[in-house]
């Protein structure tokens, strides 16, 4: 018996909760008359029971697998109520919600049915019914199934916002292992035939502010095959499509442009599979390659966090070239949920890493939009990022030496650089300073966190941190206050950090006295060095609480 | 100085500024139901004269910046009982400091202005996400909202470009009026519970479909109460299909 709309519902949007892309931004179009519009920002209508955003109606267009993957719910081997949408009914359920505005549009991705491009096929017939026959202008993100054929792939990128081809895995190795039907190859030909199309319709934004000024949509920027954004174990590139400018030789990640756009508008228009009978309609008005036209909110991927046995810093390291590699608008990562026996993961009892995702995700930050790299990251020689602290403060620490930061002239990058300062607050800031200094009490006005943030500055050449300038002291300090610990458990080799109000006054009188304590000589010296700037104004009472204890 | 007492529309505040430069400095601006007489210093109606107030409308985007007028008029639109005298602090301040003043962030005046333009801010990107539609007879889109600012008028142009083929009707439930609009035109009037036009046949089917993706989307090892609140906060869920229980609940439905 058919299942009725409710079932395959139940079941098709349960299979692809495990999707976590849900934004709806990156695309910006008013309504011509159809149905809908998109909203740059995206908008987020609801928020689930595992507080994750709703914005899409995110479902499978089928869950019936050829595959077997060994970390998904809908593999083969899964015993599992299957379900497949009818185009029609899928279309009217989109554009019936969307009407009462419980979305902003359609997610839609798939089980792999028959083949890579009969479920292709499926989802690119669903979306054009949608676009053409229905008139929806909302937002659709397309999930790109790996192995699809060039011409259905751009076809679909014509009516879709945004296209995602899920690497899922980090590593060749763990893909090899977990996912032996998918192949390397499969996966990134998709990835660089929609950057190559980009480019091409001059849309190409990139991630974040990391390609900030710079001009992505130029013929160089072509990618040339092959193109891989793996890390190996050691967190190195794996590929080819290495970081910024390609090394000279054989393997390079930067092809002829002629070889490498081999897909245009043309080629898909009069090829690919059989068109729907309102084809004839609209290929008349198909787009030439215009901006905005293919794909307007780029693409992007997602990745499995604890499945494989990367280290943190191999996941980020992938991240890193496909951001470099592909420009792509945001890799997703998924904390590993066992949902699946099987001897190559981990059990069905173990849980969810949240805090590491949660980790990933700040560090994912830091690179699209603070000017951060990977081997910032973890210079120590670590692999994993500290858990009890977000990977920015971490980062302050090991590099003291660049810090205190004066607020009243370190530049944009430099305020970016401080933890508990964001976009908008050194914004403030720099809008601020252009009238009046900017006083410690204004901090907390303008949204700085200054809990984290104040170990870090000087305010009119002062220093408010409470505490002795040193790494440890810094680092126990914003833990006691993140936790709400106890100062004693940090105490350590005797040395008692005082906290009252009568410790901090004596520190206050000993910086009078002392005029060039080490630490301003150190600040002043770095700050010319680290920084190239003077920073430091006035560096009394700094210097004189590090001479004091 | 002097209490104002005014009529509470946006021109009665406009002339309150002008009398508080003209006649006599402002000790506090209240509408009629609110006042409560002070001993200390005596109180004024104050008339609202169209002229008064266009000129210093002008005066404000001339002096100021028109960025500042509109940030103005959204404050005035807050359902912040001090947003009077908050109002004119900020716009005596920006009289002196021209257009500079919204980057005086870490002026308490200013700070204040802009934590409650903030809030009306955050109210209409709100109603943008959780405004939810039923699909009344004749293919009318009819919402209801409790917003605690009066935001209604902030969100035309998304909802008119959105639905620009739909009529439809956003009712403030808790000021009792509503925007009505229809292919980009639109206009906000009082509106009763009378005028609730009937609920077509099909509604409830999509809204009991909603719930269940609602419900099946979520992961169950992920389940974070927390965050769904902080996000969602409770205050909205009264309207909130997902949030409540499925028909015949609200009062239109059993008409």
């Amino acid at each position: 018996m058919e299942a009725t709309i409710m079932q395959k519902l139940k079941i098709l949007a349960d299979s692809a909760k495990y999707d976590v892309s849900c934004s709806s931004s990156g695309a910006s179009r008013y309504n011509n008359g159809r149905m809908g519009n998109a909203h740059m920002a995206g908008i987020c209508h609801s928020w689930g029971a595992d507080g994750r955003c709703i914005s899409l109606l995110k479902v499978l267009f089928t869950n019936k697998c050829e595959y077997d993957c060994e970390y998904c719910v809908n593999r083969r081997s899964n015993d599992f109520p299957r379900a497949s949408f009818e185009p029609e009914e899928l279309a009217r359920l989109t554009v019936e919600f969307y009407r009462r505005n419980y979305i902003e549009g359609l997610f839609l991705s798939s089980a792999v049915e028959i083949s890579p491009d009969h479920t292709a096929e499926k989802i690119l017939e669903s979306l054009e019914l949608l676009r053409y026959k229905y008139g929806f202008a909302g937002y659709i993100h397309a999930k790109i199934i790996p192995g699809v054929s060039p011409e259905i792939l751009h076809r679909i990128g014509l009516v879709a916002d945004r296209l995602s081809v899920n690497i899922e895995l980090p590593s060749s190795k763990s893909l090899g292992e977990l996912a032996p039907q998918k192949k390397v190859k499969q996966i990134f030909e998709p990835m660089r035939q929609i950057t190559n199309t980009l480019i091409e319709h001059k849309s190409l934004v990139g991630p974040g502010t990391m390609f900030k000024g710079q001009k992505l949509n130029t013929p160089e920027n072509y990618l040339g095959t092959p193109t891989t954004g793996f890390a190996n174990a050691d967190g190195q590139s794996e590929g080819t499509a290495g970081r910024g400018k390609p090394a000279a030789g054989p393997e390079t990640s930067v092809g002829r442009a002629d070889e490498a756009v081999k897909y245009t508008s043309e080629t898909a228009r009069y090829s690919g599979p059989a068109l729907p009978e309102f084809w004839d309609q609209v290929s008349e008005t198909l787009p030439a390659p215009k901006k905005g036209a293919f794909a307007a909110a780029g693409q992007t991927t997602q990745m499995i966090i604890g499945a494989g046995g990367e280290s943190d810093k191999s996941i980020l390291t992938t991240s890193e070239n496909l951001y470099h590699a592909f420009k792509m608008k945001r890799v997703y990562y998924s904390a590993y949920i066992p949902a699946v026996k099987s001897p190559k993961l981990p059990d069905l009892g173990t849980p969810v890493p949240l805090a590491r995702e949660h980790r990933i995700y700040q560090a994912d930050w830091l690179l699209r939009f603070y000017g951060f790299t990977v081997s910032e990251l973890f210079q120590d020689g670590s692999t994993d990022l500290d858990p009890d602290l977000d990977p920015k403060v971490t980062w302050a620490i090991r590099n003291l030496d660049a810090f205190p930061i004066e607020i009243n002239t370190a530049s944009y990058e430099q305020l970016m650089r401080i933890p508990g300062i964001g976009h908008t607050s050194a914004m403030r800031i720099i809008r601020q300073r252009r009238y009046a200094a900017v006083r410690f009490d204004d901090l907390k006005k303008i949204g700085v966190v200054l809990k984290r943030a104040k170990y870090f500055i000087l305010c009119c050449g002062r220093y408010y941190g409470d505490r002795k300038f040193e790494p440890e002291t810094i680092r126990n300090s914003i833990l006691q206050m993140e936790e709400g610990l106890q100062m004693s458990m940090f105490d350590q080799g005797g040395l008692s950090l005082g906290t009252t109000a009568g410790s901090v006054s004596a520190l206050e009188t000993a910086a009078k006295q002392s005029s060039a304590g080490a630490l301003g000589t150190a600040a002043k010296q770095n700050s010319a060095v680290a920084l190239g700037t003077a920073r430091v104004q006035e560096a009394t009472p700094l210097s004189g609480k590090a001479a004091a204890i | 100085m002097k209490d104002y007492i005014y009529d509470g529309t946006f021109e009665g505040l406009l002339n309150c500024i002008y009398h508080h430069y003209y006649t006599d400095r402002a000790n506090g601006i209240y509408t009629e139901d609110c006042y409560q007489a002070n001993l200390l210093c005596g109180y004024q109606r104050v008339e609202t004269d169209e002229q008064k107030a266009q000129r210093v409308y002008d005066a404000i985007e001339d002096k100021i910046s028109s960025y500042d007028l509109r940030s103005v008029y959204k404050v005035f639109l807050s359902g912040n009982p001090d947003k009077e005298m908050i109002i004119l602090r900020y716009v005596v301040l920006g009289f002196r400091k021209g257009s500079s003043v919204s980057s005086l962030h870490g002026n308490s005046i200013v700070n204040d202005f802009q934590s409650v333009l903030k809030k009306v801010g955050a109210e209409t990107e709100r109603m943008l996400q959780f405004v939810r539609f039923s699909v009344m007879e004749g293919g009318i889109l009819y919402a209801e909202v409790e917003p605690e600012h009066d935001v209604l008028e902030l969100i035309h142009t998304h909802f008119c470009d959105r639905f620009r083929n739909d009529p439809f009707i956003i009712r403030d439930v808790g000021r009792n009026k509503a925007m009505i609009a229809y292919q980009k035109h639109w206009y906000i009037s009082e509106f009763g519970d009378d005028q609730v036009p009937m609920v077509s046949m099909e509604e409830a089917e999509y809204r009991r479909l909603w719930k269940t993706f609602f419900d099946n989307i979520a992961i169950k090892q992920r389940t974070n109460p927390r965050c769904q609140r902080n996000f969602m906060p409770e205050r909205y869920w009264k309207h909130l299909t997902e949030m409540t229980e499925l028909p015949p609940q609200h009062a239109w439905l059993t008409k």
